[in-house]
C-alpha cells in the first residue's frame, strides 16, 4: 500500500455548499445508478491554520452549559472539524450517501487542553467500512493539531450508519445478540428542550442540516418532527459531567433513538472513583421520560 | 464632647481595646483577570463566566484542585435575580471540591473587601481553615429587567385563571411598558449619580482640576511601571485575550487629561472639574483570594504574605447632603486606627480606592482640616496627613478600571504582595491601610501586616 498525500484544502469548507452538492450528488446517483464499489478513498483532507472565532466560541459554550473560559469544548473542536469531515464524505469516490447518513457513535480523545488563541491544522479521513444489521456503517477520523506541530492534541472518531445501503464485497454481520431490557433509573437531570434547540445549535455549530431545523424542512427530509442534534446533546452531558473531567479526557457517546422536538430528556450521570477519591470515569445515560425509550448513552474517563 | 458627627474614641482607657483573636488569618495569594472596559473582550462573558475563570486561575496556582475549601464567598454588584448563586455556581464549575459551601454577598463597591473581612474573621475564630473570598462584575452583561408595568401584567396574567381575566389583564398593557430598564449609577433616593454625588463633595472640598488629573496620571504611570516590572505576573491570569487591564493609558499625560471635557458637576459652571479621565470608567472583571490559619498553609507549603489585622465598616448621612456620598471611609480610618492604637504614620502603603479621582483627594482632604476632624470626628485635631508617596503605589482603579465588587480583591492581592515584599528586603514588619468607598453612603477600611 502506497502513503497516499493528503489534500490540503486552502480553507474550510463550507458546510452549507457541501449540503447542496451532497443532494446534487444524491440526485445523480439515483438517475445513474450508483457504482456500487466498496473502497473508500485513501486521501485524507487537510486543512491548516483553522482559527476561532471568540464570539462564536463563547455563545457555543453558553448554549451548552459551559462556562465561558478560554480552552475550547471538546464539542467544540468536533464542530470545528466537521466540514472537513464532511468533505471527504462528499467526495465522488465516496461509496455511500452523505445525506441520510445516521450518526451512530462518537469518540473523542482530548488528549491536551487547546486554547482559543491555539492557531490549529486538522486531517480528516474516512476508514472501516464494514457491515451492520440494518447498512453499511464507516469512520471518519478528525485529528487536531496546533499549527506546524506533529502533536494531536484532540481526535474524534464518527461512526456513520448508510441505512438500508448493502455494498457488494461487504458481509452483513451475523444478527448481535438482543440488548438488555433499559429499565430507567433515578434520573439526576432532566432537559427541557424547545423547539427550537436545533436551530440554537446549528447557529453556534454551523450545522444547518434541515432534518434539525424546523418540522417542515425535516418532514421534506422524511422525519416526522425535527430532531435535535446527537453532538448537542453529547456535548450538554460533557457539560454536565463537569470540571471533575479535568484537562485529558476520552468522551464516547452511542446514540440510540432520535431525540424529537420539543421534548424533556431525563439523564442519569453517575461517577466512579478510585480508591484514592480520584475521579475515574463518569456515565451518563438519556432517555425518554414518557415512554422510557433510551436515547443516548455514553462514557468520560480520565486519559 | 456634642459633636455633630460621629465620634472617634480617644487613645486612652476609653478605648474599647481590639479582642485579641484566637489566632492570625493570612492572605496566601490572589489571582485576577485583566480588567476589561465595558463593551471590550469581555462584553459577552457573564459574572459566573468571569469569575470562575479567576477561580481556575488561583486554583491553578496554588494547587486547589479537588480541594475542599472551608468557605467561598463572592458577589457582584450587577447581578441578574437568577445568578441568586453566583458563587456557587462558580465554585460547582471549577476544579474545586464540589462539597465546598459557598456565599454570595452584596456590598456595593465594598462586597470585595468585606468578603475578605468576612472570611478572615472566621479562620480567626477557628470557624473555618481556608477561605476563598473574591467578587466580579459586568457592565457589559448587565441585567436589563422589564418595566413596572409589564412586571405587574406578567405577574398577574400568571395568577389568572380564565381567558377573560387573562384579556382583561392584557388590555392595561401600553407601549412603554415595552421599554427595558437598563441598570444605572443613580442612588434611589436622590436620583444622582455616583459622579454627580462626588461633583457636589469635590465642590465642597475645593478639589482643583490640576490635583485630580495628577492622581490619575500617578495612577496610569504607577500601574503601567507594576506591569513592566512584573508586579502582576502572580496576580494574574489572561482571560479572553487580554493580559494587561485595557483601560491602562501608559502614554497619557497631563496635557492628555486636561484636554477631556468635565462629564460630572456641570451644573457647576467653571467649578466642574471630573472628566472620563479622572472618573473610573465602567468595567469588566473579577478577582479572587485565598486566605488561610497559619497550619493549613504551612500544612500545603504555600506563601504567607500578609495577616488580615482588623476591619471597620461605616456610613453616611448623604441623602439630604449632611455628608458626600463617597465620604464614609473618613470616619471608618479613624474608628478603626483608634482600636488599633495606630496613626496614619504607622501605615508603609495605602490603598485608597480610587472612584474618581476626586474622591481620594477629598478623603485626604478631610483628614487633614481641623475644623471638620474637631466638628464630624470628634478628634482633637486635624486626623493626619497621609504620604502621598506611599499611596497607591503600584496604580489603582482609575488605571486598573474598577468592576464594582472585584476591586477589594485587587487591592487585598496586591497589597498582600507589597507588604511581604517590603518586610523581606527590610527586616521589619510593615503595615498596610485598604479603603474603599460604596454607593449607599456606605465604606470598608481594613489592615493588613506582613506576615
Amino acid at each position: 500500500m502506497t502513503l497516499q498525500q493528503p489534500v490540503i484544502l486552502a480553507e474550510m469548507p463550507s458546510l452549507s455548499k457541501l449540503y447542496v452538492n451532497a443532494a446534487a450528488q444524491a440526485a445523480r446517483r439515483r438517475l445513474l445508478g450508483t457504482h456500487d464499489s466498496a473502497d473508500l478513498p485513501a486521501e485524507s483532507h487537510d486543512v491548516r491554520g483553522v482559527t476561532v472565532d471568540v464570539g462564536n466560541l463563547t455563545a457555543y459554550q453558553h448554549l451548552i452549559g459551559e462556562t465561558a473560559s478560554d480552552v475550547l469544548p471538546a464539542g467544540f473542536i468536533h464542530a470545528l472539524a466537521f466540514p472537513l469531515a464532511m468533505s471527504v464524505m462528499n467526495r465522488d469516490d465516496f461509496p455511500l450517501p452523505l445525506l441520510g447518513m445516521i450518526h451512530l457513535r462518537n469518540s473523542v480523545e482530548q488528549r491536551t487542553p487547546l486554547v482559543f488563541t491555539d492557531v490549529l491544522d486538522m486531517t480528516a479521513r474516512v476508514e472501516n467500512l464494514r457491515g451492520h444489521r440494518a447498512g453499511t456503517q464507516v469512520d471518519v477520523v478528525a485529528e487536531v493539531r496546533r499549527a506546524g506541530s506533529a502533536d494531536i492534541h484532540w481526535r474524534g472518531v464518527s461512526t456513520y450508519l448508510a441505512k438500508g445501503l448493502f455494498l457488494p464485497g461487504i458481509d452483513k454481520p451475523t444478527a448481535a445478540a438482543p440488548k438488555p431490557e433499559f429499565t430507567a433509573p433515578a434520573p439526576t437531570a432532566l432537559w427541557h428542550l424547545g423547539v427550537d434547540t436545533g436551530r440554537a445549535y446549528a447557529a453556534v455549530s454551523g450545522d444547518f442540516n434541515p432534518i434539525h431545523l424546523s418540522v417542515l424542512s425535516a418532514k421534506a427530509l422524511g422525519m416526522r418532527r425535527s430532531i435535535a442534534h446527537g453532538m448537542y446533546l453529547a456535548s450538554r452531558a460533557l457539560a454536565d459531567v463537569g470540571p471533575a473531567r479535568g484537562d485529558a479526557f476520552s468522551w464516547d457517546v452511542e446514540f440510540e433513538a432520535p431525540v424529537f422536538l420539543p421534548c424533556r430528556v431525563a439523564l442519569e450521570i453517575s461517577t466512579d472513583q478510585a480508591s484514592s477519591g480520584a475521579w475515574k470515569h463518569s456515565r451518563y445515560v438519556a432517555w425518554n421520560p414518557r415512554s422510557g425509550r433510551r436515547h443516548f448513552h455514553g462514557t468520560v474517563s480520565a486519559l | 464632647m456634642s459633636i455633630d458627627g460621629q465620634s472617634t474614641p480617644a487613645p486612652d482607657e476609653s478605648v474599647r481595646p481590639a479582642v485579641s483573636a484566637p489566632r492570625r488569618a493570612v492572605i496566601v495569594g490572589g489571582n485576577r483577570i485583566p480588567f476589561a472596559r465595558a463593551g471590550g473582550a469581555y462584553a459577552k462573558s457573564s459574572n459566573q463566566d468571569m469569575l470562575t475563570a479567576a477561580l481556575d486561575g488561583l486554583i491553578a496556582r496554588f494547587g486547589l484542585q479537588d480541594e475542599r475549601i472551608g468557605q467561598v464567598a463572592a458577589g457582584a454588584v450587577l447581578k441578574h435575580s437568577r445568578d441568586f448563586n453566583l458563587t456557587r455556581e462558580a465554585v460547582l464549575g471549577s476544579a474545586l471540591s464540589a462539597e465546598t459551601p459557598v456565599y454570595d454577598l452584596q456590598q456595593a463597591c465594598a462586597t470585595g473587601l468585606e468578603t475578605v473581612v468576612g472570611l478572615a474573621n472566621k479562620i480567626k475564630l477557628g470557624q473555618i481553615d481556608s477561605a476563598i473570598a473574591g467578587g466580579v462584575d459586568s457592565a457589559s452583561d448587565a441585567p436589563v429587567v422589564v418595566s413596572e408595568g409589564l412586571r405587574d401584567i406578567i405577574l398577574d396574567l400568571n395568577r389568572a385563571k380564565s381567558l377573560p381575566q387573562r384579556l382583561q389583564i392584557l388590555s392595561r398593557l401600553r407601549p412603554k411598558d415595552l421599554a427595558p430598564l437598563a441598570p444605572g449609577t443613580a442612588e434611589p433616593r436622590t436620583g444622582l449619580s455616583m459622579g454627580e454625588h462626588q461633583a457636589l463633595t469635590t465642590a465642597q472640598w475645593q478639589i482643583s482640576r490640576e490635583a485630580q488629573d495628577e492622581l490619575a496620571l500617578n495612577s496610569h504611570r504607577n500601574l503601567a511601571a507594576a506591569y513592566d516590572s512584573g508586579f502582576f505576573d502572580d496576580l494574574l491570569t489572561p482571560y479572553r485575550g487580554l493580559t494587561r487591564d485595557a483601560n491602562l493609558r501608559a502614554d497619557t499625560s497631563l496635557e492628555k487629561l486636561a484636554s477631556l471635557k468635565p462629564v460630572f458637576g456641570r451644573n457647576l459652571g467653571a467649578g466642574a472639574t471630573m472628566t472620563a479621565g479622572n472618573s473610573t470608567p465602567l468595567t469588566d472583571g473579577a478577582s479572587t483570594v485565598l486566605l488561610a490559619s497559619d497550619d493549613w498553609a504551612d500544612a500545603r507549603d504555600l506563601p504567607k504574605l500578609a495577616a488580615v489585622v482588623d476591619a471597620e465598616a461605616a456610613a453616611v448621612d448623604f441623602v439630604h447632603g449632611k455628608d458626600g456620598l463617597l465620604m464614609a471611609p473618613v470616619f471608618a480610618v479613624p474608628r478603626l486606627l483608634a482600636r488599633q492604637n495606630l496613626t496614619l504614620g504607622d501605615f508603609d502603603f495605602f490603598e485608597i480606592h480610587e472612584a474618581f479621582a476626586a474622591t481620594v483627594l477629598s478623603t485626604l482632604a478631610a483628614w487633614e482640616d481641623e475644623e471638620f476632624c474637631r466638628t464630624r470626628l470628634g478628634l482633637d485635631g486635624a486626623f493626619g496627613s497621609v504620604d502621598r508617596s506611599r499611596l497607591n503605589v503600584n496604580g489603582s482603579s482609575l488605571a486598573a478600571g474598577h468592576p464594582f465588587a472585584a476591586t477589594g480583591g485587587r487591592i487585598v492581592s496586591s497589597l498582600a504582595k507589597m507588604l511581604h515584599a517590603k518586610a523581606d528586603a527590610e527586616g521589619r514588619p510593615v503595615r498596610g491601610l485598604v479603603s474603599v468607598c460604596a454607593a449607599g453612603g456606605q465604606g470598608v477600611v481594613a489592615i493588613l501586616e506582613s506576615v
